[in-house]
């Protein structure tokens, strides 16, 4: 059980930066999800709490310790690898107790421990076997067992689902956040999709280029992200984000206006809207803010995804599932004032529209 | 309607007996010299120059045998050759593996891995012959001329470049996540070699291994010059010790050259089984 922290932590290869200044405190117990896109230096964050990669500048500490200089089996860490990176010449139990073996854990403990680990992924029926003989679920179990099978201090993932089907990956998902409720072991977590750090953290820290965009729960990212790239990152359909003007609190864009920005002036800003906050209204509606073509309709389901032709771009829509509109047929939609963000394209940051109004 | 190209049976079977009679023919090319060896060896001298070719002996004979092994110091050599060769390849395999790891996953500052990586290939750049006098001469300072393990540095000296090299590619091909997962579940870096990524490199140890094993069994050139005597000289220079200012003693020649090939395809067969690659499949993606 610990914390981990990184105070002023810089990481660069060569003259690339992958990490700039990189603060932040994950606390005892915490399930944190570092997310972000490829190369925005969440995976290199990772490795350097292992032990993998050194801090260019900068302090790493796990509780109290400070363990920049500290060798990786010194730091009591364990972690899955997006590969899974199970030892292919031995079996799943000897793939499970390495760990153990290594630690010259006695014999009748190790048997003990890796059966109960097994036990608990359901592997005990496939100790004998190789990792070639597995199929990518069971693989993706067994890198778990061999990080469970000692009480580490911090779990360190690496997108450990990506490599599983749509089906398997929800599974796992639900399976993974019980795990770490139970064992209650701080975990990093990386990843690139967004539903999976919405689904399995407690904080979320996003990051782009190096440095962290916004750290809080996954509601607060959600409802309130802080920076363009936020808004633009979170969210499934991605948040409308619609550049054009505000002058005197209305902000306008090639056929929108939308008042209710304050006595604002932003000569380039960019308007966000989720799609569920943009609802069909009809013509006659005094709220309406807009009237668009329909460029397609999609049902997921549960609901009806349109696609507004709106200028040179398309605006998601969330509407209901019994949503009957054609394609090219033009409907009214209203746009949920409270529920509207405003980004100064310049700066990229949020204006906060909503105390100022 | 397009035309649609059906399945042409005596088409395929054209090019299947085409491909076997390739195969054939690259046999014929390999096997036939050892096939002739091994025939003249167990022929009387008279047969074989037989016109028209005496293509099994007519009367075996294991006469020469008897001359090489027993009346001349033929197994002294093959004793020889066998301790030099595998002097050789423990010494290369073991530093070979361990230079070529070191060149495979260590940084190194600026494009030093490079530059390393070339200079150790570069030793084997010129004719070994340019080096036999320097090394007669440095033999000879050491008072080593005439020892096995004269034989045995220098070879290891030709063998180790490209040892370090093979394994450096295999060390390479082996996901480095490997041993990452290694060291962190508490292994040293030296524990993660020994116990991952060694293992895993078995292929490639059992191909080196053949490779220098080969080389050295077969060196002649500088035995030639830094052996004289019967207790250092190798099989090869045995066997060119056969053809003398009188005679070519073909048959003797043909009996022990025939045996040198033995140890060596004993050897590959032990070998072969692990040259079998695939084993790290199955290790990354799922």
């Amino acid at each position: 059980m610990a914390s981990v922290r990184f105070d002023n932590v810089t990481k660069k290869f060569g003259e690339f930066v992958a990490v700039a200044n990189f603060n932040i405190e994950i606390r005892d117990k915490e399930f944190l999800v570092l997310l972000g896109p490829s190369g925005c230096g969440k995976t290199t964050t990772m490795r350097m709490v292992a032990g993998l990669e050194e801090a260019t500048s900068g302090d790493i500490y796990i509780d109290a310790d400070r363990v920049n200089d500290v060798l990786p089996k010194y730091r009591d860490v364990a972690m899955v690898f997006q590969s899974y990176a199970l030892y292919p010449h031995l079996t799943v139990e000897d793939n499970i107790g390495y760990p153990l073996k290594i630690r010259k854990v006695p014999p009748e403990e190790y048997t003990r421990r890796v059966a109960e680990v097994a036990r608990r992924v359901e592997l005990e029926t496939m100790l004998k076997r190789l990792p070639k003989e597995l199929s990518g679920g069971q693989r993706q179990r067994v890198a778990l067992a061999r990080a469970i099978v000692r009480t580490p201090r911090v779990f360190l993932m690496d997108e450990p689902l990506s490599n599983l089907d749509a089906k398997l990956r929800t599974q796992m998902r639900a399976e993974l956040k019980h795990l770490q409720h139970e064992l209650q072991v701080t975990t990093i977590y990386v990843t690139h999709d967004q539903i999976e750090a919405m689904t399995l953290a407690h904080r979320v820290a996003v990051m782009n280029k190096g440095v962290i965009e916004q750290l809080g729960t996954p509601r607060e990212i959600y409802n309130d992200p802080r920076t363009l790239f936020v808004a633009g990152f979170i969210g499934s359909p991605s948040m409308n984000l619609i550049p054009g003007e505000v002058k005197d609190g209305v902000f306008a864009s090639a056929g929108l206006r939308v008042g209710g920005a304050g006595r604002f002036n932003i000569p380039r800003a960019v308007l966000g809207v989720r799609p569920e906050d943009i609802h069909v209204a009809s013509a006659e509606d005094p709220d309406t803010n807009l009237v668009a073509p329909i460029y397609s309709v999609e049902l997921t389901g549960e609901n009806t995804l349109v696609s507004l032709q709106l200028g040179g771009q398309l605006l998601a829509v969330r509407a209901d599932k019994n949503f009957s509109g054609q394609i090219d047929q033009r409907v009214a939609v209203r746009i949920a004032r409270d529920r509207m963000f405003l980004f100064d394209a310049e700066t990229e940051r949020r204006v906060d529209i909503q105390s100022n109004s | 309607m397009a035309t649609i190209r059906t399945r042409n049976r005596s088409r395929e079977m054209l090019l299947r007996f085409a491909a076997y009679l390739t195969i054939l023919v690259a046999l014929i090319l390999t096997l036939f010299p050892v096939y002739w060896i091994a025939a003249n060896s167990f022929k009387f001298d008279i047969d074989i120059f037989a016109v028209p070719p005496e293509w099994l002996p007519r009367n075996p004979t294991l006469k020469h045998y008897d001359e090489a092994f027993v009346q001349r110091p033929f197994l002294r050599y093959a004793l020889n050759s066998f301790l030099v060769a595998i002097g050789t390849t423990a010494i290369s395999v073991t530093f070979g593996t361990m230079a070529g790891y070191a060149l495979a996953r260590f940084r190194y500052p600026w494009q030093w891995r490079k530059q390393i990586s070339f200079w150790i290939l570069s030793t084997r750049m010129m004719p070994p012959i340019v080096s036999i006098i320097p090394l007669y001469l440095f033999f000879n300072y050491f008072d080593m001329l005439n020892t096995k393990s004269a034989l045995i540095i220098a070879y290891t000296a030709f063998n180790l470049p490209f040892a370090t090299w093979m394994m450096k590619s295999y060390f390479q091909d082996l996901p480095v996540e490997l041993e990452e997962a290694a060291i962190v579940d508490g292994d040293t870096r030296w524990g993660a070699f020994l116990h991952v990524a060694l293992p895993l490199a078995r292929p490639g140890l059992a191909a080196t291994a053949i490779f220098c094993l080969i080389i050295s069994w077969n060196e002649f050139l500088l035995s030639l010059i830094v052996t004289l005597t019967e207790q250092s000289q190798t099989l090869p220079i045995g066997i060119a010790g056969r053809v003398t200012q009188y005679a070519t003693y073909w048959g003797e020649i043909s009996a022990a050259g025939f045996m040198a090939c033995v140890p060596i395809v004993i050897f590959a067969f032990i070998v072969q089984k692990h040259l079998v690659r695939g084993l790290s499949l199955g290790a990354v993606k799922g």
